[in-house]
């Protein structure tokens, strides 16, 4: 029935090699978090712009999409976000006890639908006018 | 069963916000990468179709919503993560008002970035 592991702290960065599919989960979503918490400072900040002006506004958001390196950002960023909901849907779940005997597998498919979502947007983002 | 971990308080008020606004901005973040990025090419983006989409009622609302919910649970995971470090006493104190003034600021700002692309502003 009840079965407690010590693996140690997930704080303690330095024994990764140890660290099993839900401290690796943790980790990734934490750090996942701090990047969208990140860029939602950046994006209020970008579209502000918009205070100054229809014309700021608009040549600001194409110049930058015009840039290679902003739509390579923009597919890090969707990687980001769509293992911050992936994981956030597996958190869940484990919160209301539903699956926890699978939580390091519904991680491992966290990961796999995660890169495929990713590939598949690879099109989309790096198509259209750039600079 | 697997023993229960968690970066909250049990029962917390915070740790029910931070599930509750997940599971609003699961489906909100979706909604946004899908509509500005697929339905309309991020790079086609003018701010004549912003603020169409931001005159509509519902949209507005929802964005605005977004801001708010995504700020908090941003925070407060930042917060969370902080704690989890081991910070406390005077440390855990400031960390705690400078993200809420960091909050405030963002939401004031978000919102007023929002009525200008609505027109208002």
């Amino acid at each position: 029935m009840s079965q407690s592991y010590n693996r140690g702290t997930v704080e303690d960065f330095g024994r990764w090699r140890e660290f099993s599919a839900g401290m690796w989960a943790w980790i990734f979503h934490k750090f996942t978090g701090w990047v969208l918490v990140g860029y939602l400072f950046t994006h209020i900040a970008v579209l502000s712009t918009s205070l100054g002006g229809a014309e700021l506004y608009t040549n600001t958001l194409q110049g930058l999409e015009a840039l290679l390196v902003v739509r390579f950002l923009e597919v890090g960023l969707l990687a980001v976000a769509v293992f911050h909901i992936l994981n956030g849907v597996r958190l869940l779940m484990v919160d209301l006890g539903v699956g926890l005997e699978a939580q390091d597998k519904s991680f491992y498919a966290s990961m796999v639908l995660t890169g495929a979502i990713t590939v598949a947007s690879i099109p989309t983002f790096l198509g259209g006018p750039l600079a | 069963m697997a023993e229960h971990y968690s970066s909250f308080e049990r029962g917390g008020r915070r740790w029910l916000l931070q599930r509750l606004t997940a599971v609003f901005l699961i489906g909100v973040l979706a909604f946004h990468f899908l509509l500005l990025h697929f339905a309309n090419h991020a790079a086609d983006i003018t701010f004549a179709g912003t603020q169409a989409r931001m005159s509509q009622v519902g949209y507005f609302a929802t964005m605005w919503l977004f801001l708010v919910t995504a700020t908090f649970h941003g925070v407060n995971g930042v917060y969370n993560a902080l704690v989890n470090q081991g910070i406390e006493g005077t440390q855990k104190t400031a960390v705690k008002w400078v993200l809420v003034v960091a909050s405030l600021l963002l939401v004031a700002q978000g919102t007023r970035v929002a009525l200008a692309m609505n027109g208002f502003l």
